[in-house]
């Protein structure tokens, strides 16, 4: 569901990119980027980026901050850029989060198996 | 050459990225940045990992096209600071496209792990099962064994039990005497001939029965001493005692006994059991005595 929502956004997006590019002084499109990267940057944010893979996101995070005040300041072309920029950052953010969580589950997972093996190897030994 | 399919061409030949740029060359100069550069050998390298397109299909796809998007903005020569930005994104969703194929791989390795874990947990139950069952078959053959042991030891005894009531029957049949120098058996004066040194038939019996008892105490000493009573000299007397000793043991001997474990004395008319002044006390005293020691102690003499 996520990501199908998640899909149709960036299509969104990339729509409101091509539609910018027809129209340079658009409001509307760079206002909906900054709110979709802004989302992007709230599920990495809850993905555990901010630990787990914390260069992606102060980049994010800054690059948000300027694209709301280009936003502020109307300067939309460079809102947009940013905002693109920033939700670009916050799922790299995330994918990061989640394969790190992913690969300590199975790193942990692993040496839980050794230490099984092990123990059944010495009881064997032992009582043999 | 649209940008999809000069991606495509680059999946299945790279040397087609050379060409593809001096093709565009015609046209117009080429123009990259290193933003781009690194973009393109960021995707190159996620290319030549197949896991990539198979576990992160919908980030690669998207990361191939932001990477056709900065291509097309170098083609059309826009601006370097228009090419980078679009690079950059094209880089970060190639990493992030590798970042989901990292996921998968360790989700796949939790999956395959978990399985691991109930195969060696399972061979740890079954390998303590076998222990169980062995230790049990152990056990069982430890009690089978004991057993055994302790109903042999059980048959040996009653063995020796009725080896020794036999024997001891044996012995009561010989009139045999416990005294302080161990057993003594008398074969009284009928067992010989009158005034000779043989054993009759009956006094060849009764040492039959007294080589039996020897056979079953092997570790016995045996003494023989003869005995006359009083009349006639005592040279004749002595000589008759030693004699008809010497006539047991030859029997003894020649009915299995060991002849070194035989000793003889003859005594005359000493040590008599009654007195001489009738027949039937001097019957007594006509005697051969059989002293039988017990596990092997020596016999010691008369004083």
């Amino acid at each position: 569901m996520n990501t199908v929502q998640h899909k149709v956004k960036v299509i969104c997006g990339a729509l409101a990119l091509l539609g910018l590019a027809a129209c340079a002084s658009e409001k509307t499109p760079a206002t909906a980027d900054v709110a979709v990267s802004r989302a992007a940057v709230a599920n990495a944010t809850s993905a555990g980026a901010a630990d787990l893979a914390p260069e992606e996101m102060k980049s994010a995070r800054e690059k948000m901050m300027r694209a709301n005040q280009a936003l502020a300041a109307k300067d939309y072309k460079l809102a947009q850029d940013l905002a693109a920029q920033a939700q670009a950052d916050a799922q790299l953010a995330q994918s990061k989060a989640n394969s790190a969580k992913a690969t300590a589950a199975a790193d942990e997972l692993q040496q839980s198996i050794r230490v099984l093996r092990e123990e059944a190897a010495r009881a064997n030994t032992q009582q043999q | 050459m649209t940008p999809t399919k000069f991606m495509t061409k680059l999946r299945i030949l790279p040397a087609a990225v050379a060409v593809a740029i001096v093709l565009s060359a015609c046209s117009s100069a080429p123009i990259t940045t290193s933003e781009l550069d690194g973009a393109r050998g960021d995707f190159v390298a996620a290319q030549s990992n197949p896991a990539v397109a198979a576990s992160a299909p919908v980030e690669f796809k998207a990361a191939a096209d932001a990477l056709d998007r900065a291509n097309a903005a170098a083609a059309q020569r826009e601006s370097l600071a228009d090419i980078d930005k679009l690079a950059y994104i094209a880089k970060q969703k190639i990493a992030t496209a590798q970042e989901v194929t990292k996921q998968r791989q360790a989700e796949a390795n939790v999956a395959q792990a978990g399985r691991q874990r109930d195969e060696v947990r399972l061979e740890a139950r079954t390998a303590e099962a076998d222990k169980a069952r062995m230790a049990a078959e152990r056990a069982k053959a430890d009690a089978d064994a004991a057993r055994q042991q302790a109903d042999t030891a059980a048959a040996s005894a009653r063995d020796e039990q009725a080896k020794a009531a036999a024997l001891q029957q044996q012995l009561n049949d010989l009139q045999a005497k416990q005294t302080d120098r161990g057993l003594v058996i008398t074969l009284n004066d009928v067992l010989f001939n009158v005034d000779k040194a043989e054993l009759s038939a009956e006094g060849m019996r009764t040492a039959q029965k007294l080589a039996d008892v020897l056979a079953q105490e092997p570790k016995s000493m045996v003494l023989i001493e003869g005995f006359t009573d009083s009349t006639g000299s005592s040279s004749h007397n002595l000589d008759l005692s030693q004699r008809r000793a010497d006539a047991v043991r030859q029997a003894l001997v020649g009915m299995g006994v060991p002849a070194n474990k035989i000793s003889t004395k003859g005594y005359g008319a000493a040590y008599p059991v009654a007195g001489n002044n009738d027949a039937a006390s001097r019957q007594l005293n006509r005697r051969v005595e059989i002293v039988l020691s017990q596990n092997g102690a020596p016999i010691t003499n008369r004083r």
